[in-house]
């Protein structure tokens, strides 16, 4: 592990942390968070239970392209000081297979597919 | 390409953040590599005007 620093947060507030995300104090190695949404905007107020899958949109299956890093990289970091301070965060909300991480990761990936749909009814 | 990097004082005084949401990070720490990809997806058809139907029922 390259010479990582410590964090230090003096004080966090978080009013509300979704089920799928993850409040994360001390170090990970690899992190790979995934999420995907179909997201129906209606004009009236209208909620049919199961609705829509996943299958029939072809964006959640279409491959994101992420091209390698092919650029010979040398990387060195030399500590004079050794620390990362915070004094205070506050944070509304963490939903969605998000991270709040306190402290130090090696490997991160993070990826989000969201399909949008709005409906109007028709102007008479 | 060398990247050097000294790392002196760091030190943040407040941070507020409204929301943290789609597969994102909130990173107080050091990392190697980040990769993020995100797509989203509202082509012409997705606006829909006339009567509200569901999009095609489940079972």
């Amino acid at each position: 592990m390259l010479n990582k620093r410590t964090s230090y947060v003096n004080h966090i507030t978080i009013d509300s942390l979704a089920t799928t995300s993850t409040f994360e104090i001390g170090d990970s190695t690899a992190i790979h968070a995934f999420s995907r949404a179909i997201a129906i905007q209606r004009e009236q107020e209208l909620f049919f239970s199961n609705e829509a899958n996943f299958d029939d949109f072809e964006i959640f299956k279409r491959e994101i392209p992420l091209d390698p890093i092919t650029e010979e990289l040398t990387y060195e970091s030399s500590p004079i000081n050794s620390f990362i301070k915070v004094n205070r965060i506050d944070i509304i909300g963490v939903s969605t297979s998000s991270i709040l991480h306190i402290g130090s990761s090696n490997n991160v990936f993070l990826e989000a597919r969201v399909k949008h749909i709005r409906q109007l009814n028709g102007r008479k | 390409m060398n990247f050097q990097v000294y790392n002196r004082e760091l030190d943040v005084g407040n941070i507020r953040i409204s929301g943290v949401a789609s597969s994102s990070l909130v990173l107080v720490g050091d990392t190697e590599v980040i990769q993020l990809a995100s797509i989203f997806d509202t082509p012409a058809e997705s606006l829909i005007i006339g009567p509200f139907v569901p999009l095609n029922p489940q079972g």
